[in-house]
Parts: structure tokens; C-alpha cells; sequence
């Protein structure tokens, strides 16, 4: 599904990601884990372009990214991004209802497909009570699910989801990544997400991809990927798995 | 909530038909009064009055429509072509084309405006951008602080050329006094293809609302549509002010009183800004005009007397943002 090849990118001269190369099957759940600053977030926005690469390339179904054009490319990623953006001036109802964006011809009225579409994906996130309701007067979870709203109503078959869970109490946490795993299993969307919780990769995403020092330091199953050798060279931190939980030392 | 085109068209007609209605009434009213049989005949009111309502009410729409763009494009409901000295940019390109003696060329003036106002835009992107961001308070700093460089470059302008001081001054003060057929009939396209546009891409502006790169993963092709729209929008305001000056605010007013009826969506903000622009500029050049008779106002004084402390009260309001 999603392809990489020798990718590298860098911001003026500072190298972020370094040759990577590596491959996504179509309906995988990934999580990327990495230590702070590893371009964790920059491999996300390359694969949807919002950084345009230059070195090495990137594919999805066989097609480079940059040739797709914004709205075609919406049509197959959906992005949550880092941070909820608490200044937006659209209630909650209104900013799932951008995700239809790509589907719609510009002066066309939102069909009752769109319509439905919203309010399946708001009630999917619990979110449909807040439908009135404008971004200042949420909580940051409650920001949180509605942007994962709006990605789903993308109606995508790839979501990437930029640290979904920093800003959520451990039991938003929990109810974000049971509803991600019911999304793959149940729609087959392939679901790339950046997470800083081990035990939450490690409970919930079959596969991991470990960045570390500019490079893909592993890619597989996240029981093996976060091993303790591998948690040691990547975070510089001992640990110890009991019970499938990892402990740090 | 539901955005019914039906519902914004008929709102939308209402508006044009009591904009024809305003334009009537302020076509009576004036130091010269007509009755209607010499209405017809008399030339004070076809060549002198007539072409500055209509004159006015386009600038108002246009103007009010560049403001609204402006505000979803900079992310910032305190953004109008005034307040980021893009207004003040085309008129020391007006200023220029005077000196240079293109006054009589159909697009001289127009031309130079548009070329310094385009400039002033890039300026603006090279000082207050980040990347792709642009904090609220450097964007107003550099509009405020251009306008400050270009009238001081003006006021030099008018100095080392006593002899075209009136004409200058007049750029700078913003007056429909000499308003003819002719800046309708330049004016007129430039303005109905620059309000088509912002309409088109209306949807494209509440997505840029919400950040480019948000925009540019919902679709919108961001570098193309802002350029687009910041193009247009510019060509507007260089051609309302080579045709009646600086006359600042009204994209900022007219705006924001629409978002207190009907919300921040530009599918509507966009269409109502256009007729209650066109209402607000007139009523207030028809005050500029009959409310100290035989004298006049200029008009860019009295929108500012609106617009400022409005702007002030703004500031004031988003001042937990900044």
C-alpha cells in the first residue's frame, strides 16, 4: 500500500530522516515509535506531502504522492494532526463536516450522503453531543476526538495520527486506541500512528516501526521491536517486560 | 447549521433589492434637488450623481469581499487591505503613475497601484511570515509599519511635486467627489471577477481558516487557491483606490457585523459581506457629501471614524490570543 524508498529529508541542513526505505501492507496497524526529535512526525508529513520530499520517493498504490494533487490525496490520507488547533471558529459539527471536503465540487451543497456520513463518524468517536459545541468550549480530549472524526469522514483508506493521545487522560487514551483497533479490524483501514506510551504500542498495535538516529532501527511485530535491547538503544533506558507490560527499571 | 444555498440565494436577493432601494433613495438626496420630471433631463444627476452611487457601492462590495478573504487567508479577523497597508501600497503606485504623468492612460493608474500593491503583499509575507505562519500581532506590526514608510514616501512625493499636490492628496484621503462613467466601467469587471472568484473558492476559505497544512490534507490546494485569491483580491483594492483613493476600514467593519448575524462560514460571510459593503460605503459617502452642505467630508475620514475604535474594540476582545 504504502511504498518508501531511500527517502531522506532535511530541514535547511539539519538531516532529519536519512534513507529510509520500508513498506506498509494494506490494512496494517502500525505504531512509529522513537525518542523525541527522531522525525517521527516528519516521516507522517512526508507520506502525506505536506512536506514534498526530494530526496527518494514515496508511493501509495503505485503512485508517487507528489502526483496525486491535495484533493486526490485527501481522498486516501486522512491526517490528525499534533495539535488540536483551539482557535478555529467552526463548531464541532462544522469541522467534521471539512472532512467531506475532498468529495465535493467547489458551490456544491453538502449531500445527505456527507450528512450521514457526519454524523456516523461523530457518533463512531462519541462525539455527537458535541456537535454544537465550538472549540473553546471542549476539552482538549473531546478536540482530540472530533479531529479524529473529521479523518474518518475522509472516508480514507490510510489514517496517520500525529501523538493522538498526548493530550488525553489514560482513559480517553484507552477509548481513542480500542477505537482505532475496532476501525482497523472492522474497515481494514491502514492505521499509521505515532505514539510516546510503549505499553500503549504495545497493547494495541500488532506492528511497530522503531525510528532511531535518522533511520529505521526496526521494523515488526511490536513485541519484538520493543525488546529490551532495542527500547535500550533507541531511549537509552533499561526495561523489562513482565506480563506484557513493559517496566522500566 | 445546515448551509442551504436556497436559503443563502434568497437572503441574497432580498439584500441586492434593498441595495437598489438605498441606491434610489441616496441618489435623491443631495444639495441639488430634482424633482422627477426634470430628473430625467438634468445632467447634474446622470453625469455627477448617479456614477458616484454606483460607484460607491462597488467599492464597498469590493472592498468588504478583499477584507473577508484577507481575514481567512492571514488567519486573522483583524486583517482588512487597510489595516496591512495594501491600500496605502496602491496608492503610491496611483501617486507614482501621477508624477509620471500616466494620469490619462486608462490603466496607468490602475497598473502602478496594482504593481505596488503587489508588492506590498510580498513585503509583508518576507517580513511577517514563518514558513507558513504568521503571528497575529508581527502581521499587524508590518501593515502598520509599511503604511508609516509608504505615506512618508508620499508626503516626499508631494513635497519635490507642489504641482500635483491636490491630485496626490486626494489618493491619499479617499473621495468619491470625482467619480465618472468611466472608473464604473473599469472598475465594474475587475470587481465582478474578483467577488466570482472569492465566491468559487469560498469553501476553500473556511478550510484555510483552520490552518494551510489542515487545509492542504482536506484537499485544497493551498499555494494555488491563496495565491489565486490574494491576486485578485489585490487587483481589486488597486483599482477601487486608483479610482477613489485610500478609504480604509470598510473591509474590516462590514465583515465582522455580518459574523455577529451569521457566523464565520464563508459561504454566506462572503455573498452578505458583498451587499451590506455596498450599503454601508454608500450611506456613508451620502453623509459625506449632505451632512455640512455646500462642504464635504471626505468619506475615508467617516468610515474611519467607525472603523478604528471598531478595530480598537477588537483588539481589545482577542487581546487573551495575542
Amino acid at each position: 500500500m504504502i511504498n518508501i524508498s531511500h527517502l531522506s529529508y532535511s530541514f535547511g541542513k539539519k538531516e532529519i530522516l536519512s534513507d529510509i526505505s520500508m513498506s506498509i501492507e494494506e490494512g496494517s496497524f502500525h505504531a512509529i515509535l522513537g525518542a523525541n526529535g527522531c522525525g517521527k512526525t516528519t516521516l507522517l508529513r512526508c507520506i502525506s506531502n505536506l512536506l514534498p520530499v526530494d530526496k527518494g520517493q514515496i508511493t501509495i498504490d503505485n503512485r508517487n504522492v507528489q502526483e496525486y494533487g491535495a484533493r486526490m490525496l485527501a481522498r486516501k490520507i486522512a491526517l490528525v494532526p499534533q495539535r488540536p488547533a483551539f482557535d478555529l471558529e467552526f463548531s464541532a459539527f462544522e469541522t467534521v463536516l471539512m472532512g467531506r471536503n475532498p468529495y465535493q465540487r467547489h458551490l456544491q451543497n453538502e449531500s445527505q450522503q456527507d450528512w450521514d456520513i457526519v454524523e456516523q463518524c461523530m457518533k463512531q468517536t462519541n462525539t455527537w453531543h458535541l456537535r454544537l459545541a465550538m472549540p473553546s468550549q471542549m476539552s482538549g480530549g473531546e478536540l482530540q476526538r472530533v479531529m479524529i472524526a473529521r479523518a474518518l469522514a475522509q472516508k480514507t483508506p490510510i489514517l496517520l495520527l500525529d501523538e493522538p493521545t498526548s493530550s488525553l487522560d489514560i482513559e480517553h487514551q484507552l477509548e481513542i486506541m480500542r477505537l482505532l483497533k475496532t476501525i482497523n479490524a472492522e474497515e481494514g483501514k491502514t492505521i499509521l500512528i505515532v505514539v510516546h506510551d510503549l505499553n500503549l504500542a504495545l497493547r494495541y498495535c500488532p506492528n511497530t516501526i522503531l525510528l532511531h538516529n535518522k533511520k529505521i532501527f526496526f521494523q515488526g511485530p511490536t513485541s519484538v521491536a520493543l525488546s529490551p535491547q532495542n527500547v535500550k538503544e533507541a531511549f537509552h533506558v533499561d526495561t523489562r517486560i513482565i506480563d506484557n507490560h513493559i517496566i522500566v527499571e | 447549521m445546515k448551509n442551504n444555498r436556497r436559503h443563502t440565494l434568497i437572503v441574497c436577493s432580498i439584500m441586492g433589492l434593498l441595495t437598489l432601494l438605498t441606491m434610489a433613495l441616496c441618489s435623491g438626496i443631495g444639495i441639488v434637488r430634482f424633482d422627477i420630471h426634470s430628473l430625467t433631463e438634468s445632467p447634474i444627476f446622470w453625469n455627477l450623481r448617479l456614477p458616484r452611487v454606483v460607484l460607491s457601492v462597488i467599492v464597498g462590495a469590493s472592498l468588504s469581499v478583499c477584507g473577508v478573504t484577507y481575514q481567512s487567508v492571514f488567519r486573522n479577523p483583524l486583517t482588512d487591505p487597510y489595516v496591512l497597508g495594501i491600500s496605502s501600497g496602491a496608492s503610491l503606485g496611483a501617486a507614482i503613475a501621477i508624477l509620471l504623468g500616466l494620469e490619462a492612460h486608462l490603466w496607468g493608474v490602475g497598473g502602478m497601484a496594482l504593481a505596488t500593491a503587489l508588492l506590498t503583499i510580498v513585503l509583508i509575507f518576507k517580513i511577517a511570515g514563518i514558513g507558513n505562519r504568521m503571528h497575529i500581532t508581527t502581521l499587524l506590526l508590518t501593515g502598520v509599519c509599511l503604511t508609516f514608510l509608504i505615506t512618508a514616501v508620499i508626503s516626499l512625493l508631494m513635497a519635490l511635486h507642489h504641482d500635483k499636490m491636490e491630485s496626490i492628496i486626494f489618493w491619499t484621503m479617499g473621495s468619491f467627489a470625482a467619480a465618472s462613467w468611466l472608473d464604473v466601467w473599469i472598475l465594474l469587471p475587475i470587481a465582478i471577477i474578483g467577488i466570482v472568484i472569492a465566491i468559487y473558492h469560498s469553501r476553500d476559505l473556511n478550510l484555510l481558516l483552520t490552518g494551510s497544512e489542515t487545509a492542504q490534507s482536506l484537499g485544497v490546494e493551498v499555494e494555488k487557491v491563496r495565491r489565486r485569491l490574494l491576486f485578485f483580491t489585490t487587483l481589486m483594492v488597486a483599482f477601487c483606490v486608483s479610482a477613489c483613493g485610500v478609504i480604509g476600514f470598510v473591509g474590516l467593519v462590514v465583515p465582522h457585523c455580518v459574523r455577529i448575524v451569521c457566523g464565520n462560514d464563508n459561504r454566506r460571510l462572503v455573498p452578505y459581506s458583498i451587499f451590506v459593503g455596498a450599503i454601508f460605503l454608500l450611506l456613508c459617502d451620502t453623509a459625506a457629501r449632505t451632512l455640512i452642505p455646500p462642504n464635504e467630508l471626505p468619506v475615508g475620514s467617516l468610515t474611519s471614524l467607525i472603523g478604528a475604535p471598531m478595530f480598537i474594540y477588537l483588539l481589545y476582545k482577542s487581546k487573551r490570543k495575542i
